[in-house]
């Protein structure tokens, strides 16, 4: 049951006790999609499931994250679902279609805050939001981004987007939130693609600086668009540093198939899994799992999700496992190295390509 | 005619040439000139060093050297009453480097002023080819320059619109989202059109048969019908019908020496096995009777206990393979549709494959072939003969 997670700290788990209580919750969630999911259950026949013999996490089967672009996939009743969050692709074209009920969505939030609160504390802080509301009121951008917004919503208080709709920076807005909020402990959040193009480069343009040394820099959504422009992360977070001061970073790796247990970057700059996920890397040749520092495709589990089978996922990430239970910061669990989405092939033929639908 | 060349590139020929494409003379099917022409580029093909390289080129080559062409030209008994149509604008797939070649040489064969568009991509093959094309303009055949314009220009609505003003016939490969974008470009209203659209293609082997023969030389040619072109060509099975009494011993064997090869010889990228079992998966949630029997990711195997029509949605390419195995052949009749294009088959008579074709009527299946020669450079193609479709018939009423 999941309440026997939220009496821990969300990092207390080590390996064995983990895999004890993870494997049992997940089966547990295979047992309850198998038989709430039609199409679920035959991908299980499909694959060979058999209960019986899932020793740990990495025996349950795992479900290709494309999949929730092609299929409707729930594990209850349509009219029980109290949210639908949707991932776009660049292009926009192909939608994840996550559908949330009223349980599945106090969980991720409520993890979301146990996870979070770990890094800045449990007060409920002040937002500043490197985004433009747009990012809400539309839909179809109703994204990754949007989702994550909305998340945090939860954890914070205050919320400002510091962006026009024309994603220009409003200055005046900034003053007064940092005026309102001097000394004190806030959180800013953005991707970082946004945050550089739209809220550093901005601020070096400007004549007077401002002091956010109190702040958390929140961001996430990778690092591919800044590292194709030659900056590397060590350059955004110093770079950082020397505009506004900003000393604490705090960057997370998470998808809207898993919301709710994010990876977040500790003191020593490594993303954790908590005890509520889990992360396996995969070889590309057969599925094995790897172990600590060999790069693969990136796998993961979750315990949140309940209202649609998405508990156990193969990403197209590739990432790699730095360590396990032996961060100097002190938490517990693996802790992981992402390195962004796998690279497209160049298929020979003349036929159409199933990856094509999706570019 | 008007056109505007900013966004063209030339890779041999001109704006003079293409200009002047209307007024030039179409010439008789297998004109003495084109003849000799696609004799001579098959000759300078095979002396640039690079051409080693290149098996798709290499067999070009050979495809066009003078004798294959003679003995093409025999089986067009009324080759004295055809002639080329006029322009044919021909629209190059983008990833089968080689393919632009085999349809400019119908074309050329038919008589066409032949304007064929390469894709962006570049690719060493397209450079060889034209390569020799320029040096043979440049010596003996200048007077072939104005029916031989091969162009680039990224995608631009204009361009296709202005060159598919003028031509006579315009021949799109690639999947049918090109050619749905190449058509919103008009034709004139005399002008035809042939299309070569996304196909899939199947194997039968009679497990019996297969067990007398050489394991090795089996996975080989099957090699080459598939990982070769990342198992994406038309003619690429996406399916194993198995039939007869060996069937379990049968799959055993093939699958282990196809195996062997894969893994010395194909290169197979994370992504590529990410999007194989993505499939695996959707088919397998579609419906119930999907057992996955493969024990890796090089060979992706996946068993069905029923054909329907529409389980060629889930195909996928990179080395994936469904598998049926059928106690009569006419059970494949559910995936010969419109889509299907060649079976290849080993142990099995091609006339019953047409039989059953013919008997049920079925839309699809356009070749029949041995195991192994899938890819084959071919006159006929998707139910056309090519150079006889690219001409026009004069008829003379004899009273």
């Amino acid at each position: 049951m999941i309440e026997d997670f939220y009496k821990l700290e969300p990092y207390a788990l080590d390996k064995e006790q983990k895999n004890a209580l993870i494997t049992k919750e997940l089966k547990e969630l295979t047992k309850f999609h198998k038989e709430h999911c039609t199409h679920y259950a035959n991908f299980l026949e499909a694959v060979g499931y058999d209960a019986e013999k899932v020793k740990k996490a990495s025996d349950i089967p795992f479900f290709p994250v494309r999949l929730f672009k092609d299929y409707e996939l729930l594990s209850i009743d349509k009219k029980d679902v109290f949210k639908t969050m949707t991932s776009s692709g660049t292009t926009g074209q192909a939608v994840s279609k996550i559908f949330v009920d009223k349980e599945t969505a106090i969980m991720q939030q409520k993890v979301m805050v146990k996870i979070l609160s770990n890094y800045w504390g449990s007060k409920r802080l002040p937002l500043l939001v490197i985004d433009t509301p747009a990012v809400l009121k539309d839909r179809r951008t109703f994204s990754a981004r949007g989702a994550a917004i909305l998340g945090l919503n939860v954890v914070a208080r205050d919320m400002l987007y510091v962006l026009n709709d024309d994603m220009t920076l409003n200055v005046e807005a900034l003053r007064t939130f940092l005026e309102k909020y001097k000394g004190q402990r806030f959180i800013i959040f953005g991707f970082t693609f946004l945050v550089w193009q739209h809220f550093y480069t901005e601020l070096l343009k400007l004549d007077e600086k401002f002091d956010m040394s109190e702040a958390f820099l929140m961001t996430g959504g990778g690092w591919k668009k800044l590292e194709s422009e030659k900056v590397s992360r060590e350059e955004f977070k110093k770079r950082m540093t020397e505009t506004c001061g900003i000393v604490h970073f705090l960057d997370h790796y998470g998808m809207v198939e898993q919301t709710g247990c994010i990876y977040a970057e500790c003191e020593c700059g490594h993303l954790h899994a908590s005890n509520y996920s889990d992360v396996f890397i995969r070889d590309p040749k057969d599925f094995s799992p790897l172990g600590i520092g060999e790069r693969g495709i990136i796998q993961v589990v979750s315990v949140l999700p309940h209202s649609y089978p998405g508990h156990a996922l193969l990403t197209e990430d590739e990432g790699m496992i730095l360590g396990e239970d032996d961060c100097p910061c002190g938490r517990n669990g693996k802790y992981i190295q992402i390195f962004g989405r796998l690279k497209n092939a160049e298929i020979r033929g003349c036929s159409d390509t199933y990856a094509d639908k999706f570019r | 005619m008007q056109i505007n060349s900013d966004e063209l590139t030339f890779l041999t020929s001109g704006i003079q040439e293409l200009e002047n494409a209307p007024n030039t003379p179409a010439l008789p099917m297998f004109s003495e000139r084109a003849v000799a022409f696609l004799s001579a580029l098959s000759s300078e093909i095979l002396k640039d060093k690079r051409t080693r390289g290149f098996v798709d080129v290499t067999s070009y080559a050979y495809w066009i050297r003078k004798a294959s062409l003679h003995a093409a030209m025999q089986k067009y008994a009324d080759r004295d009453m055809r002639l080329g149509r006029g322009i044919a604008l021909h629209i190059a797939p983008s990833n089968v480097p080689v393919n632009f070649a085999v349809s400019m040489t119908s074309s050329l064969l038919a008589g066409n002023i032949t304007v064929v568009r390469v894709s962006d991509k570049p690719f060493e093959q397209v450079n060889i080819i034209c390569d020799a094309v320029n040096k043979l303009f440049e010596s003996d055949f200048a007077d072939m320059k104005k029916y031989l314009i091969i162009i680039r220009y990224p995608h631009s609505e204009r361009t296709t619109q202005e060159l598919s003003s003028v031509c006579d016939i315009r021949i799109i490969w690639g999947g049918d989202r090109t050619i749905e974008t190449i058509r919103a470009a008009k034709l004139p209203s005399r002008a035809i059109e042939m299309t070569f659209a996304d196909r899939h293609s199947a194997a039968v082997i009679n497990s019996d048969y297969y067990m007398e023969q050489d394991a090795d030389s089996v996975a080989k040619g099957f090699y080459t019908d598939t990982y070769y072109t990342d198992q994406n060509a038309c003619s690429s099975p996406r399916i194993v019908i198995w039939t007869g009494n060996s069937v379990e011993k049968a799959k055993e064997r093939f699958w282990a020496a196809l195996e062997k090869r894969v893994k010395s010889e194909y290169d197979m990228k994370p992504i590529q096995a990410v999007d194989k079992y993505t499939m695996f998966c959707a088919l397998g949630m579609d419906r119930k009777g999907i057992k996955l029997v493969s024990h890796d990711n090089y060979i992706l195997r996946t068993e069905v206990d029923k054909l329907t029509d529409d389980l060629m949605d889930f195909k996928q390419n990179s080395g994936y393979f469904m598998e049926y195995t059928a106690k009569d052949l006419s059970e494949i009749i559910p995936i010969l549709g419109k889509r299907c294009q060649t079976i290849s088959v080993l142990g099995i008579d091609k006339k019953d494959i047409v039989d059953i074709v013919m008997k049920n009527g079925v839309r699809g299946v356009d070749r029949v072939v041995p195991l192994g020669e899938t890819m084959g450079l071919e006159f006929i193609w998707d139910g056309y003969k090519m150079i006889e479709a690219m001409t026009r018939l004069i008829y003379i009423n004899e009273k």
